[in-house]
């Protein structure tokens, strides 16, 4: 992929309009565009636009600018930027949505599997292949000091020894570290045929083929049972 | 005979309205729910009035005088239209007072119920009633007429000032899309006011718009290059407590600094107008209708905005939407010369 000087990818004027098509599109999109007069409120009010350079305010306002080379430029990073907390919805004075639009934005470059989704969703693989095969979001064994720095200083002594402190757990459990709980091979066929209809395994093939066959081998296994 | 009128409301545009029947000879009933005459403009003691800074009393006092000395007029104070009948084309009116009902026969009516100011505690973001520091721009202007110009939380002087413009106006929140016109014009003039009476505060306004229509925009430049107000485009998202007992407007500067956080000692809201429960009221009651505002509905906005929907019933001032004082008066006018010539064409 190639950047430009202002660190947008470089890709044809087709594929920026298809896009800007696609997100007007959405079912959403005119419940999420509305009037809007520059207030700020959203992008006062945005937690991220405290540490990024990210502003609901131009969000909507590139939206409704209906220019395509204009929403390009927020599909490579910017977008990943919102923390999807909706304070901007919450907020507006016009009942806009740009945390919606982004929402749209996001499932698009989901969707076509663009390298910028595919960077992104890469720290949640692991998740992807819990959820998706065994329908459990975290297992124990997912604790690891590189994935949860966030979790604060102990998290080092929370990821060892997984299998005795899970027996310590004084409610039942299935003694086990790499589920949370036991999901009948029933509700998970039925989640898959949710996944299928949802067009969630696509989505999947799209942004991470080798997860998918991962995935694919699972689910194969669990339907012929 | 001469003719009879009711009036209800004893507001700027009533009470005009009234004087003016009054000196063509017509019999005045003048329904005021209060206890005095004067409308909002009295019962919040508004001070001076833009755009030439007159004291209020010059306008409203003036109006109240003629009203209570005009012979034709009777004042009922804290009273009601509590029945309302369409007699022929005439109407039957129940006024209700303390000292009692009274069933009258009116040739036409005119409606002045006027507005209500938006309750800010309404709109949690802004933190009325929270902070004691957060106040409206009704609570300044009884400050300023009580000469009281101090911070509610510690009696001191304030040093710095924010007003927020929009308050319960143009905000699909709170359930009001429409601009209250005058709150921008009336901020403006607080502003000069504050900095020509405490010039060691310093004075800044928060915008989307800035509405000074017509000859206020004197007052708008007046702010910004005699008075140095500080105006800053953006509308506030949220104002939380700060350090040193100040209170904190936070919101996105949107033409130059970006996110701000800016702690003040004191916020001004100035809260827009609303039609009030008296509006549906009024609406119900008469048969008239209410447009989506919450206010009263004219007839043909542009062609007869001082007609309601109703034959003999007229509207003026504020119950059809916000509007400057001198918009009131106006109307107050133009529906006292309707309302008579209905009554003398039915007479």
């Amino acid at each position: 992929m190639e950047y430009d000087e202002n660190g947008v990818s470089i890709v044809p004027a087709d594929l920026k309009k298809e896009i800007f098509e696609e997100a007007r599109k959405d079912f959403r999109y005119e419940e999420y565009v509305r009037g809007c007069l520059n207030c700020g409120v959203c992008t006062g009010g945005c937690p991220p636009h405290r540490f990024f350079d990210f502003s609901p305010r131009i969000v909507l306002q590139k939206m409704k600018s209906k220019d395509p080379e204009l929403i390009w430029t927020m599909m490579d990073e910017y977008v990943w930027a919102c923390f999807q907390c909706f304070t901007c919805a919450m907020i507006c004075p016009f009942l806009n949505s740009p945390g919606g639009v982004i929402a749209i934005l996001r499932e698009i470059a989901v969707r076509r599997g663009f390298e910028s989704a595919k960077k992104v969703l890469k720290p949640y693989s692991r998740v992807l292949l819990k959820l998706t095969a065994y329908g459990n979001q975290l297992s124990p064994d997912m604790i690891q000091p590189d994935f949860f720095p966030d979790w604060g200083p102990h998290i080092g002594y929370a990821s060892t020894d997984l299998a005795v402190k899970r027996k310590a757990i004084p409610m039942p459990t299935l003694q086990v570290t790499n589920l949370a709980w036991d999901v009948a091979p029933e509700t998970m066929k039925e989640l898959y045929d949710i996944f299928d209809e949802a067009g969630v395994f696509k989505i999947i093939e799209a942004v991470d083929p080798s997860l998918y066959e991962i995935i694919q081998d699972i689910v194969d296994d669990v339907r012929s049972s | 005979m001469s003719e009879n009128i009711l009036v209800i409301g004893g507001g700027p545009a009533g009470l005009n309205a009234a004087v003016m029947l009054s000196e063509l000879g017509v019999n005045v009933a003048l329904v005021e729910r209060d206890s005095f005459l004067g409308g909002n403009p009295k019962k919040f003691k508004y001070k001076f009035l833009f755009p030439d800074m007159q004291p209020a009393d010059n306008v409203i006092g003036e109006l109240i005088k003629k009203a209570e000395s005009g012979g034709n007029i009777k004042v009922y104070y804290s009273s009601e239209v509590s029945d309302f009948k369409e007699n022929g084309k005439k109407f039957d009116a129940v006024i209700k007072s303390a000292s009692g009902s009274e069933t009258k026969t009116f040739d036409s009516v005119i409606v002045a119920t006027g507005f209500e100011h938006f309750d800010p505690a309404r709109d949690a973001k802004y933190s009325y009633q929270l902070f004691d520091d957060v106040i409206d721009i009704k609570d300044l202007e009884r400050m300023m007429g009580e000469n009281n110009f101090v911070r509610p939380s510690n009696g001191k002087p304030p040093k710095k000032v924010a007003f927020i413009l929009c308050v319960g106006s143009r905000d699909r929140h709170v359930g009001n899309q429409y601009c209250s016109r005058v709150c921008c014009t009336v901020s403006v003039k607080q502003a000069i006011e504050m900095r020509e009476h405490f010039p060691d505060c310093e004075a800044y306004i928060f915008y989307m718009d800035i509405r000074t229509y017509g000859f206020f925009e004197d007052l708008y430049w007046k702010a910004m290059e005699e008075h140095d107000v500080q105006i800053v485009k953006g509308r506030i998202a949220e104002i939380t407590s700060g350090p040193d007992n100040t209170v904190v407007c936070k919101g996105e500067d949107t033409l130059l600094r970006g996110p701000f956080e800016i702690p003040f000692d004191m916020v001004v809201l100035a809260s827009g107008m609303e039609g009030g429960p008296q509006s549906p009221e009024i609406s119900s009651k008469l048969g008239i209708e209410l447009d989506e505002h919450g206010f009263l509905k004219p007839e043909n906005v542009t062609l007869s905005p001082f007609k309601s929907n109703k034959p003999g019933v007229f509207l003026a001032g504020a119950c059809t939407g916000p509007k400057a004082i001198s918009d009131s008066i106006t109307e107050g006018a133009a529906a006292a010369m309707n309302a008579y010539t209905y009554a003398v064409k039915n007479r």
